[in-house]
């Protein structure tokens, strides 16, 4: 039977009680720092070598769609009622809107030192302190809006952009594309400044504090916002019936991209699934 | 094959760890000659030529380096690989009051750093001084996991890389 990822903006006090109850306690038992290592260890930039799973790479989508599947487990196995919601950044366009609440994520970091002082995640709860991060800092921080230089979150026409991109994919399956549906998603754009961050990209530049850095899962909100990215691969396969994850074969020796992608039937680390078995989960899960 | 540093406060010292950390020059020039007579087929199996030659070679005459104080943070920069192969082989080493900063390349010759992961900047200066605008007061980096410089790039298969 399959189960339901909600809009964050729609669950009542119980289930956000529940999800917060949920997720300190897999922060209690360890096992959140471990999806903390491994979302760092995957990101292998495109003008590296080495296999690129997670980032700037077609297997973007997949690799997070069971990144968070895995959370959920982790969650499902403290409480079984529960799921990750999705925040829906087109709509909830505020620091003070859903999720940033003191009964869900907390609020904005303080403006010394972007500490977050509210909330189930703030450092003073003693409930989370952050131990695999990019700097010693052991408080979660937010700077939502970028104060010093403020910018907006990705608009309802940003995304419907990249929705409105009928391939999946293209060669050289990296961050350079300028067209589609993955990387206009992921958001890697050309030029400087503000416009070189979209959709997927931009939203962790607009939280900032450690959703910023190669650590950002330890900001809660990741999992809402990524719940919300995958709901646009779920999207995008409705509008665009029978188009598929792409490569479809790996490419060939002679290609700069052999070996550093992951084609439909291969399979993906560290879970060794492929991205075919990804592409409908209508059996585990649906957004409501 | 050059990377640009453009704007950047050029002829600073390197710092001396690059120039005596790959111990005596040896095989330097020769590596030199085989990057350039490489094929870029090879060049793209990266791993061997990674292999085969010394992961400091000492920088040529007219590398870049920068050394400044951004926003009260000392910022030092200096290339550690080879100069002789591609531009994907081009490494930094970059440190921000002395921690690393490990840096990421985008196949467009751009950059990222672990503390600004999800765009990329012309320049390691420039994506070591927006990663000093991340930090707050008092907070220091701290050294998460093997980069370019260190030679480990991939982590597949082992669960511990990345331990702080």
């Amino acid at each position: 039977m399959a189960y339901t990822r909600k809009d964050v903006s729609t669950l009542t006090a119980a289930e956000k009680k529940r999800f917060v109850k949920a997720m300190l306690e897999v922060k209690k038992r360890g096992e959140y720092d471990e999806f903390v290592r491994t979302h760092i260890e995957y990101y292998t930039a495109d003008g590296e070598d080495g296999l690129r799973a997670a980032h700037m790479t077609p297997s973007f989508l997949p690799w997070h769609r069971r990144f968070l599947l895995e959370l959920e487990k982790a969650l499902r196995r403290v409480d079984s009622s529960v799921t990750v919601p999705y925040w829906d950044w087109t709509r909830n366009r505020t620091a003070t809107s859903a999720p940033w609440t003191k009964d869900l994520l907390g609020g904005n970091g303080r403006r010394s030192d972007h500490q977050v002082t509210t909330g189930p995640f703030a450092y003073g709860t003693g409930n989370w302190t952050i131990k695999e991060g990019v700097t010693d800092g052991e408080f979660l921080t937010r700077d939502l809006g970028r104060a010093r230089d403020p910018m907006a979150l990705p608009t309802k026409s940003e995304l419907e952009s990249a929705l409105a991109e009928p391939v999946y994919d293209f060669s050289p399956w990296d961050s350079t594309l300028t067209k589609g549906f993955r990387n206009r998603l992921e958001g890697w754009g050309t030029g400087h400044g503000t416009v070189s961050w979209r959709n997927h990209n931009r939203v962790h530049r607009w939280v900032g504090g450690v959703m910023l850095g190669g650590a950002s899962v330890n900001d809660p909100v990741f999992w809402l916002h990524h719940a919300f990215v995958d709901l646009q691969w779920s999207r995008w396969q409705s509008r665009h019936r029978g188009a598929r994850y792409l490569p479809a074969t790996p490419p060939g020796p002679a290609s700069p991209q052999h070996g550093q992608i992951i084609a439909r039937r291969e399979k993906m680390p560290p879970w060794d699934v492929t991205p075919e078995s990804l592409e409908d989960v209508s059996r585990i899960y649906r957004y409501a | 094959m050059v990377v640009s540093v453009g704007g950047v406060p050029v002829g600073a010292e390197p710092a001396p760890k690059g120039r005596t950390r790959g111990g005596p020059a040896q095989g330097t020039r020769r590596d030199v000659l085989r990057g350039l007579f490489v094929p870029a087929v090879a060049l793209a199996l990266a791993p061997v030529v990674a292999a085969s030659r010394p992961l400091h070679d000492e920088p040529r005459p007219g590398d870049t380096a920068f050394e400044e104080t951004y926003r009260g943070r000392h910022i030092v920069g200096f290339r550690t690989a080879a100069a002789h192969v591609s531009e994907r082989d081009i490494h930094w080493e970059v440190t921000v009051d002395g921690r690393p900063l490990h840096l990421m390349r985008r196949a467009d010759g751009t950059w990222l750093s672990m503390v600004d992961h999800y765009r990329s900047y012309p320049t390691p200066l420039a994506a070591a001084r927006a990663a000093v605008d991340e930090l707050g007061p008092g907070e220091q980096l701290r050294d998460l996991a093997p980069g370019p410089m260190s030679g480990g790039k991939m982590h597949m298969g082992g669960e511990h890389g990345v331990h702080a």
